[in-house]
């Protein structure tokens, strides 16, 4: 990221609480243009949570979340317009059942962006085509594998042309088998240069694609620094506990 | 003056059995509204809006039919508001079968995953087009069962409106009765008609569950 460049996302001393309880105590971290950021740690550290407040899905009680200038958490700010710039895929990959793979993909062009049907069909083929499955574009979600399904849900969010894109642990719900076909997808969009946020278990995926990574721990940022460094030479004995654990 | 039960009085039962569904079909219109916008509350992120729709399902359920009938027909007349019995029909059977109907859908919106609701809203759909495109078209297939259940609850109770003046179904069954004394044949033959009013709709909600079970394909 250049010096004069503006971060794309800023979070700053971001507090979230449900009820008294803290998931994230104070959470600052600047994403450029083109990054690739992998959130590591624990589960109940805060990474889900902090990846949902980027589009708002969370609300937040401290600090503040920037996106584009933009700030998120403004009760004044558009979210559904925000949104369209800001793609999300889920573990559980939430296409929708009974939608075809081409309704699933041009539901949102057509309904928000207003695009016409022909033109919404031509681009659900693109971007199914950049996941791999450009013939299953008739196909219904439940005869996909979860692999499949979970690469269509990659399909839909590109289809709004996001600039930014989060993923929430995206392989954890999926058959081994089944998890290298997603990273490599992933691979694929970040050599195209799209700025990407994800929470993993991949820890070797997040070595190889991430270019920084974020250890979360208490609702903290932990640690953070340069990928292949951070996991080679951690710092803190919690990230390096956490890395055997992981690492078996 | 005693007579037999004839073909006659069948078709005096047939014929009556037009009230029967034109009661049925008020009340499902009419409720179907009321349980359109109760749902909707019921299920709103504001929530003074979803109280009203408590109170309101907890209010209607709470009371007997019979009654909402006799305070709009014999009710309103005595503080001087003439109500003919359509629309004192019309506004208790809305008003019973809102709060049931809204019950059923308030069910079925609410049984689709919050993650559907998620995903639409992280594509920039707004609440309508997330309801209208995503959780009604879901919701359907789970409210069709209890909504034909409720249907064929509504089609028997509108034998109560016969207490403000409808000779529909079952009221043409007692004056048949009281004419011809044959109470076993007559009501045997009022309930044989009823069963075929209700028996298509069971049969046909069966085969649209089971086609939307396949999610259309």
């Amino acid at each position: 990221m250049a010096p004069t460049e503006q971060p794309l996302v800023e979070l700053q001393d971001v507090v979230k609480r449900y009820g008294t309880h803290t998931v994230l105590n104070g959470v600052s971290l600047a994403v450029g243009k083109g990054e690739i950021i992998a959130i590591i740690g624990r589960s109940g550290s805060g990474k889900s949570t902090m990846l949902r407040c980027v589009n708002g899905l969370e609300p937040i009680q401290g600090g503040s979340v920037r996106f584009e200038g933009t700030t998120v958490n403004d009760p004044g700010t558009d979210l559904r317009k925000l949104r369209q710039h800001v793609g999300i895929v889920f573990q559980s990959f939430n296409l929708f059942p009974h939608l075809t793979v081409e309704k699933n993909i041009t539901l949102a062009p057509k309904v928000v962006k207003g695009m016409a049907p022909a033109e919404a069909r031509a681009l659900a083929g693109r971007v199914l085509a950049k996941v791999g499955l450009a013939e299953k574009i008739d196909a219904w979600p439940d005869q996909l594998s979860g692999g499949q399904q979970q690469r269509v849900a990659i399909a839909r969010s590109l289809a709004m042309q996001p600039t930014l894109m989060l993923f929430d642990e995206i392989t954890s719900a999926l058959d081994p088998e089944l998890v290298g076909e997603v990273l490599k997808t992933l691979e694929e969009m970040a050599a195209e240069g799209m700025t990407m946020m994800l929470v993993t278990h991949e820890i070797g995926f997040a070595r190889k694609v991430a270019d920084r990574v974020v250890f979360m721990h208490e609702g903290r940022i932990w640690e953070e620094g340069p990928a292949a460094d951070t996991l080679a030479r951690p710092r803190t004995p919690e990230l390096e506990t956490f890395l055997s654990a992981v690492l078996h | 003056m005693i007579r037999e039960f004839n073909l006659n009085d069948v078709l005096y039962l047939v014929a009556a059995m037009r009230w029967t569904l034109a009661l049925t079909a008020i009340a499902f219109a009419g409720g179907g509204l009321v349980g359109l916008m109760i749902a909707l509350l019921r299920v709103s992120s504001l929530p003074p809006l979803r109280w009203i729709g408590t109170i309101y399902v907890l209010a209607v359920q709470g009371t007997p039919l019979l009654a909402w009938l006799f305070v709009f027909f014999f009710g309103l007349s005595i503080v001087g508001v003439e109500v003919s019995p359509w629309i004192a029909a019309a506004a208790s059977y809305s008003i019973y079968a809102g709060a049931f109907l809204g019950e059923i859908w308030r069910g079925a919106l609410q049984a689709i995953p919050r993650q559907q609701w998620e995903a639409g809203s992280s594509l920039g759909l707004s609440f309508g087009q997330q309801l209208r495109y995503i959780i009604v078209p879901q919701a359907t297939r789970l409210a069709i069962p209890p909504t034909v259940g409720f249907l064929v609850q509504l089609i028997k109770n509108t034998s109560l409106a016969a207490v403000i003046g409808f000779v529909e179904l079952t009221r043409e069954g007692q004056l048949t009765t009281a004419t011809t004394f044959r109470p076993f044949t007559v009501y045997l033959t009022v309930a044989a008609l009823y069963f075929l009013l209700c028996f298509p709709l069971t049969q046909a909600s069966r085969r649209l569950e089971r086609r939307m079970l396949h999610g259309a394909h």
